[in-house]
C-alpha cells in the first residue's frame, strides 16, 4: 500500500497496475486534503480579494470568503476522499478493472472498509447508521441546552444569540438526521438485500451519497463559531441575509446534503425499479421498499429547490443580488415558496419510510398478514402526490396569497384520507394477531398514539382561521415533533432494534431496547404535551424567555425532556453493548419472510451465491384466507 | 391456540372482542372528546374578539369530530393488546383467522374518513369567508401597525399621527391593522383576539378585528426575527370610547408626530 | 444483572456529564456579564408622588475600544455602550440615565424613535435643553427599554441622542464635546426588560441591524428591574 508514496497525490489514477492511488485514500487524506484547501484558499481570498467599493450596500467580502473557502473545502474532501477517481479515469479511457472494483466494493479489508470510498452498498448502510447516531446525539445535545434554557421564566442562562444559534443548529441538524435515519442505514443495508439484488444500480453514487454528507458536517459545525444559524432551521430571508458569517456555512451544508439526496435518490429509485428479484412484481415487493423509493422520489423534486434557494441566498450574501432583498426588488416570499415547496415534501420524505418499516415489521412480530396490501400503496402514493400541493398551508399567514389559502386548505386537509388509510393498515394488522411483545411491536403501537396526536394537531393548523392563532407558537413545534419525533423517530427506534441483528450478526439486548422505549415514549408525551399547552396560552416559538404565565407548562416540557435524554443514553448504551458483545444472532431470528433474512451472518459480500426467485407476497402468515 | 376459537357461525358483533371493542369506542370518544376540547379551550383563556371565540369552537369542533377516530384507532389497539400476548426470544404461532383484506372495512374507512375531511373542510371555510369579510369593512378605524426590530409602533391613522408603542383600541369598533415592517420579517398577533398576520418588509398586509372585551391584552412577535425576538411584545389597552378619546387627546401632546 | 443495570446507569450519567459539560461552556460565552445596578440618590418629585431616586451614567461611543470591553470583546471596531450592557434598577422608582454619546449618526429607519417616548413628561435634557425629540436625521443612537408581554408591568422607554455633529468627530480617539442625554423614567413592578438601540448602526446587512446590533453586549442588553 505505500510502495507508491512519490506519486503525487493531485494526479488520481494511472496505470492499474503500480497499485492505483484509490488505496491509498481514505478519510485522514480526504479530511487533511479539504481543510488545506480550504485554509489555502481562505488565506489567499483574504489577502488578494478586493475590498468593498464604498457604493456597496452589503458587507460582503467576509461572506464571499468564507463561501469559497467552504467550497475548496467541500472540493477538497471529495478529492481527498476519492470521489473523482472513477469519473477521471473514465474520462482517460482507462475504466476501473476488476480488481479495483473489488477494492472499492471493499473486499477483505476489514474494519478499513468503512473509512473509505467503498461502494458496498452494506457498508454504506453500516456508514450511515454511524453518521446518523452521531448527528441524534448532537442535535439531541442541543435539545438538551434549548431545554434547560427554558426550564424557568428567566431568560438569561444562555444569551440570545447564543440561543437562536442553538435552535437554527439543532433544528437543521435534526431535520437532516431524520431524513436519512431510515433511507440511510436501512435503506442502503436491507433494501438491496430485500428486494433480492447484489448490490445497489449505481454502487458509486450510493458512496458518494454518503461520502457527501460527511463532508457537509463541518460546515454545518464550523457555522456555530462564526456567528451561528441565528434565523432557525428555516433560514428566512431577509433574517438569513442580515444574520452573521455563520449562515454561509449553513448554505454550504445545505447545498452539499441536497446534492446527496438527489444522488441518493436517483440510486435507490432506480435500484428498486430495475433490480428486483425475479418474481418480485410490484404486488409482491415488500411495503418497505414502497415507503423508501415513495421517500426518495418525493426528495428529488423537493431538493433542487432547496439547493437553489440557498444558492440564491449566497448570492444575495455575497454578491448583493436581490432575490430576495426587497429595496432591491426581491420578494422574502420568494424564499418563503422555494423553502416550503421542498419543506412540505420534506416532512413526508421522513415521515412515509418510518411508517412503511412498522408496516413491514408489524406482520412478523402479529404473525398476520399485512392488512389490505394495496390500501397501504395507495395511502403512501396518495400522501406522496397531495403533499407536492400543499406547502403554502406554512404561509397562510405570511400575507402572500390571502387567496390562495382556501385552496391550500383542502389540498392540505384531503391529505388526512390517504394518512387515515396507513392507519387502517397498521391497525387492520394487529387486529386478532398473535401479538409478540418487542420492542418494534411496541413501537407499532407508540406511533398509533403518537401520529393519531400529531394527525389530529395538524388538521387544526390546516384550518385557516385556526392557524391564525396557533401559528408561530409553541402549539406548531409540538405537532412536527409529534410527527417527525414521535412517528418518525419512533419507526427509525424500531427498525434499528428490528434490523440489528442482520446489520451487525448480533441481537439487539432486549431489555436495554425496553426500557429505552419506555423512557423515550413517556418522556416525549410528557414533554410535548407540555408544550401543546403554552402553545395554546399563547407562547410564540424559538423565544429565548417567556412570560411567568407559561412556566409551569415549559417545566413539564424540560422534565419529558431530560427523560427522553435517559432513554436515548440508554438506548445508545444498547447500541454499542450489543454490537460489541450482544448475543450473536441466528439468521432469521424474527422468523420474517423477506429475503434479507434468507442471507447468512455477515451478509456476504454479493449477498446472495444465487439470485433468489420470488413466488409470492411476504406476508403469507397464518391461514391465508378466512 | 385453540382457546381463541370462536365458531365460524357467529355473527361477527357478537363475538367478545367486538363488544369490547364496541365498549370502549363510546367510552373512549367521550373521554378523548370532552378532555380534548376542555383542556384545549381552557388553555386558551377567554377570548376578547369573536374571532378568537370561533377559533375556539373551531378547535372545539374539530375534537370532537376527530374523537371517534382517534377512539376507535385506540379501542381496537387496546383490544389487540389485550387479547393475545407472547412473551420470549421466539416468535407465537401464526395467528389464526386472518384477512388480507376486507372490501367492507376498506370502503367504510375511507367513506368515513372522507366525510370528516369534508366536514372540517366546510366549517373552516365558513369561519375564513366570514374573517375575510371583516377586512373590507369600511365603517373600521385603521391602525397601521410596523415592526422593526425589536419593537412594535402603532400609528392610529385617522388621528392626526398619534403613535404609540403600545396598542390602544376603543371596544366593540372594528379595526383593520395594516403591518409591515422596517426590516426582516416580524408576525404581529394579537393572542387573545385570535389574528396574526406577518409584518414584511416592503410590503403591507392587513388583518381586521372588532375587540369585544376591555382590559389588558397581548401582542407577541410570532416569527424568529433575531437577537431580541423574544422580547418584541407590547400590550393591547381595549378601552372604552370615551377613555379611547381621552387617551388620544392626552398622546397627542406628548407624543405626537414630529413636526 | 447489577452491572449490567450499572452499566448503562454510567452512560445516562456520563451523557449527562457530557451536556452539562457542553451547556456550562455555552451558557458562559457571554460577550458581557457584568451588570451595572443604579445609584442611590434620595428621593424625587414625580408625577405619581415621591419616590425613591435612582441615577444611571453611561456612555456610547464609536467603538467597543473603552471600558469592560477593550479589545477583549472580539469586536473592538463595533460600536458599543458602557460602561456595561446590563443595568439593574430598583422598582417603584424613580431612574434619572444620562448619556453621553460620543458617537456620529444619519437618518433612522423609522421616525418613531426620533420622538422621546415615556419618561416622564416625555421629554429629556439634551446638553442641558429640555426636548421631547430629536430630528429623525441628527440621531446618533436611542436607548430603548422594553419587554415580554405577560404579567409583569409595561415598561417601555425610547430616548433618541443627537448625533455628534460630522465636524466635532476627530480622527484620532473620541470627541471632546459629546451629546449629553438626561431623562427620567419611574419604574413598575420587578421584571426582566432588555433595552437594544434603534438607531440602524450595525453596518451592513439588511437595515444595517446586523453585527453589534444583534449581539448582546454592544448595542443591547438587559435592563432588569429589581426589589428595591
Amino acid at each position: 500500500m505505500t510502495t507508491m508514496m512519490e506519486r503525487s497525490a493531485s494526479a488520481p489514477g494511472h496505470s492499474a497496475k503500480r497499485k492505483p492511488l484509490i488505496e491509498r485514500l481514505n478519510i485522514v487524506t480526504a479530511l487533511a486534503l479539504g481543510t488545506v484547501s480550504a485554509v489555502v484558499v481562505w488565506q489567499l481570498a483574504l489577502k488578494f480579494m478586493p475590498d468593498n467599493a464604498d457604493t456597496a450596500f452589503f458587507f460582503n467580502r467576509e461572506d464571499k470568503i468564507s463561501l469559497l473557502s467552504l467550497i475548496a473545502w467541500f472540493i477538497g474532501f471529495m478529492v481527498g476522499i476519492g470521489a473523482l477517481i472513477g469519473p477521471f479515469r473514465w474520462l482517460l479511457g482507462k475504466d476501473l478493472n476488476h480488481d479495483e472494483n473489488m477494492f472499492y466494493a471493499g473486499k477483505d479489508q476489514g474494519i478499513k472498509r468503512y473509512f473509505r470510498y467503498t461502494t458496498d452498498h452494506k457498508v454504506v448502510g453500516i456508514q450511515y447508521l454511524v453518521v446518523t447516531i452521531i448527528i441524534f446525539f448532537v442535535g439531541g445535545v442541543l435539545a438538551m441546552l434549548i431545554r434547560t434554557n427554558l426550564g424557568h421564566a428567566q431568560g438569561g442562562w444562555i444569551q440570545p444569540q447564543t440561543y437562536n444559534a442553538i435552535v437554527g443548529w439543532h433544528g437543521i441538524i435534526m431535520i437532516v438526521a431524520t431524513i436519512i435515519m431510515i433511507t440511510g442505514p436501512f435503506g442502503n443495508f436491507v433494501m438491496p438485500i430485500m428486494i433480492g439484488a447484489r448490490d445497489m444500480a449505481f454502487p458509486r453514487l450510493n458512496a458518494l451519497s454518503f461520502w457527501l454528507i460527511v463532508a457537509a458536517i463541518p460546515p454545518v459545525f464550523i457555522s456555530f463559531f462564526t456567528g451561528g444559524i441565528t434565523t432557525g432551521w428555516s433560514a428566512y430571508n431577509p433574517l438569513a441575509s442580515q444574520a452573521g458569517l455563520g449562515m454561509n456555512g449553513y448554505i454550504a451544508f445545505i447545498c452539499i446534503f441536497a446534492l446527496s439526496t438527489m444522488v441518493a435518490g436517483a440510486n435507490i429509485t432506480t435500484t428498486v425499479i430495475r433490480m428486483r428479484a425475479k418474481g418480485m412484481t410490484w404486488n409482491r415487493t415488500p411495503i418497505f421498499i414502497y415507503g423508501v423509493v415513495a421517500s426518495v422520489a418525493l426528495a428529488l423534486p423537493a431538493f433542487p429547490v432547496f439547493f437553489l434557494s440557498q444558492i440564491m441566498s449566497g448570492l444575495d450574501r455575497a454578491f448583493a443580488t436581490s432575490f430576495y432583498n426587497t429595496t432591491g426588488g426581491g420578494s422574502g416570499w420568494l424564499y418563503e415558496n422555494l423553502f416550503w415547496i421542498m419543506g412540505h415534501p420534506e416532512v413526508y420524505v421522513i415521515l412515509i419510510p418510518a411508517v412503511a418499516a412498522l408496516m413491514e415489521m408489524a406482520p412478523v412480530f402479529t404473525r398476520a398478514p399485512l392488512f389490505s396490501f394495496n390500501i397501504a400503496v395507495m395511502g403512501i402514493g396518495g400522501i406522496c402526490g397531495l403533499s407536492i400541493l400543499v406547502w403554502a398551508h406554512h404561509m397562510y399567514i405570511s400575507g402572500w396569497a390571502p387567496l390562495l389559502s382556501a385552496p391550500f386548505m383542502i389540498t392540505t386537509e384531503l391529505i388526512s384520507i390517504p394518512t387515515g388509510m396507513l392507519f387502517l393498515v397498521l391497525i387492520g394488522t394487529i387486529w386478532r394477531g398473535n401479538l409478540w411483545m418487542t420492542m418494534p411491536l411496541m413501537s407499532i403501537f407508540a406511533l398509533l398514539w403518537n401520529f393519531m396526536i400529531g394527525g389530529i394537531t395538524g388538521i387544526y393548523l390546516s384550518d385557516v382561521p385556526a392557524d391564525a392563532f396557533l401559528h408561530g407558537s409553541m402549539y406548531v413545534t409540538a405537532h412536527f415533533h409529534y410527527t417527525l419525533m414521535g412517528a418518525g423517530l419512533t419507526g427509525a427506534l424500531a427498525s434499528l432494534v428490528f434490523w440489528f441483528p442482520k446489520m451487525t450478526g448480533r441481537m439487539f439486548d432486549k431489555k436495554l431496547s425496553w426500557v429505552a422505549f419506555w423512557l423515550v415514549q413517556i418522556g416525549f408525551n410528557v414533554a410535548f404535551m407540555g408544550m401543546f399547552l403554552v402553545g395554546l396560552a399563547g407562547q410564540p416559538r424559538r423565544v429565548e424567555s417567556y412570560a411567568a404565565m407559561f412556566s409551569r407548562g415549559n417545566l413539564i416540557t424540560t422534565i419529558g425532556a431530560y427523560t427522553i435524554m435517559a432513554g436515548m443514553l440508554v438506548l445508545l448504551h444498547g447500541v454499542i453493548i450489543s454490537w460489541r458483545s450482544g448475543i450473536k444472532a441466528p439468521m432469521n431470528p424474527w422468523q420474517s419472510k423477506t429475503l434479507e433474512w434468507t442471507v447468512p451472518n455477515p451478509v456476504p459480500l454479493e449477498n446472495f451465491d444465487v439470485l433468489p426467485i420470488v413466488t409470492g407476497d411476504p406476508y403469507h402468515y397464518g391461514k391465508a384466507q378466512s | 391456540m385453540t382457546d381463541i376459537q370462536t365458531p365460524q357461525s357467529a355473527k361477527w358483533w357478537k363475538k367478545t372482542d367486538v363488544k369490547r371493542v364496541f365498549l370502549l369506542w363510546i367510552i373512549l370518544t367521550a373521554v378523548i372528546g370532552y378532555v380534548g376540547s376542555e383542556v384545549q379551550a381552557r388553555s386558551m383563556g377567554a377570548p376578547a374578539s369573536e374571532v378568537m371565540a370561533s377559533v375556539i369552537s373551531l378547535i372545539r369542533i374539530f375534537t370532537w369530530a376527530a374523537a371517534p377516530v382517534a377512539a376507535l384507532v385506540a379501542a381496537l389497539a387496546i383490544t389487540a393488546l389485550m387479547e393475545k400476548r407472547h412473551y420470549g426470544d421466539n416468535p407465537p404461532p401464526d395467528a389464526l383467522h386472518q384477512v388480507h383484506t376486507s372490501p367492507r372495512v376498506n370502503g367504510l374507512w375511507m367513506a368515513a374518513s372522507t366525510v370528516l375531511c369534508l366536514f372540517a373542510l366546510i366549517v373552516g371555510l365558513i369561519v375564513l369567508q366570514k374573517d375575510s369579510a371583516s377586512l373590507l369593512d369600511a365603517k373600521a378605524m385603521n391602525v397601521n401597525v410596523t415592526g422593526q426590530q425589536w419593537v412594535w409602533n402603532f400609528d392610529y391613522v385617522e388621528s392626526n399621527g398619534v403613535r404609540s408603542a403600545d396598542l390602544y383600541l376603543p371596544v366593540n369598533k372594528p379595526v383593520v391593522f395594516h403591518v409591515s415592517s422596517k426590516d426582516v420579517k416580524h408576525s404581529f398577533w394579537v393572542v387573545q383576539m385570535g389574528i396574526k398576520i406577518d409584518a414584511n418588509p416592503g410590503y403591507v398586509t392587513e388583518t381586521a378585528v372588532t375587540p369585544n372585551k376591555i382590559g389588558v391584552f397581548d401582542v407577541r412577535c410570532a416569527e424568529l426575527c433575531g437577537l431580541l425576538h423574544a422580547y418584541m411584545q407590547t400590550k393591547v389597552h381595549v378601552v372604552s370610547q370615551a377613555d379611547y378619546e381621552t387617551w388620544l387627546k392626552s398622546t397627542a401632546v406628548t407624543q405626537g408626530a414630529i413636526s | 444483572m447489577n452491572k449490567r443495570f450499572f452499566a448503562a446507569l454510567g452512560t445516562v450519567i456520563l451523557g449527562a456529564a457530557v451536556i452539562a459539560g457542553i451547556g456550562t461552556y455555552v451558557a458562559s460565552a457571554k460577550n458581557d456579564s457584568r451588570v451595572l445596578a443604579a445609584t442611590a440618590a434620595g428621593t424625587m418629585d414625580t408625577p405619581q408622588g415621591n419616590l425613591p431616586h435612582y441615577t444611571l451614567d453611561i456612555s456610547v461611543y464609536p467603538d467597543a475600544m473603552f471600558g469592560g470591553h477593550g479589545t477583549g470583546g472580539g469586536h473592538p471596531d463595533w460600536v458599543s455602550y458602557g460602561p456595561v450592557t446590563n443595568f439593574t434598577v430598583p422598582a417603584h422608582s424613580a431612574i434619572t440615565i444620562t448619556v453621553a454619546n460620543y458617537d456620529g449618526g444619519e437618518t433612522l429607519n423609522n421616525d418613531f424613535f426620533g420622538k422621546i417616548r415615556g419618561t416622564i413628561g416625555g421629554t429629556a435634557t439634551l446638553n442641558g435643553e429640555t426636548i421631547s425629540s430629536v430630528a429623525p436625521d441628527h440621531v446618533g443612537h436611542t436607548f430603548t427599554v422594553h419587554g415580554i408581554a405577560g404579567e409583569q408591568s409595561e415598561l417601555f422607554f425610547s430616548v433618541p441622542m443627537k448625533a455628534v455633529a460630522e465636524e466635532d468627530m476627530p480622527e484620532e480617539g473620541y470627541t471632546k464635546t459629546p451629546n449629553v442625554t438626561v431623562f427620567t423614567v419611574i419604574t413598575g413592578d420587578e421584571g426582566e426588560y432588555v433595552w437594544n438601540c434603534e438607531y440602524p448602526c450595525g453596518d451592513g446587512t439588511i437595515a444595517k441591524f446586523g453585527n453589534a446590533m444583534s449581539s448582546m453586549g454592544y448595542m443591547s442588553g438587559h435592563f432588569n428591574v429589581v426589589k428595591a
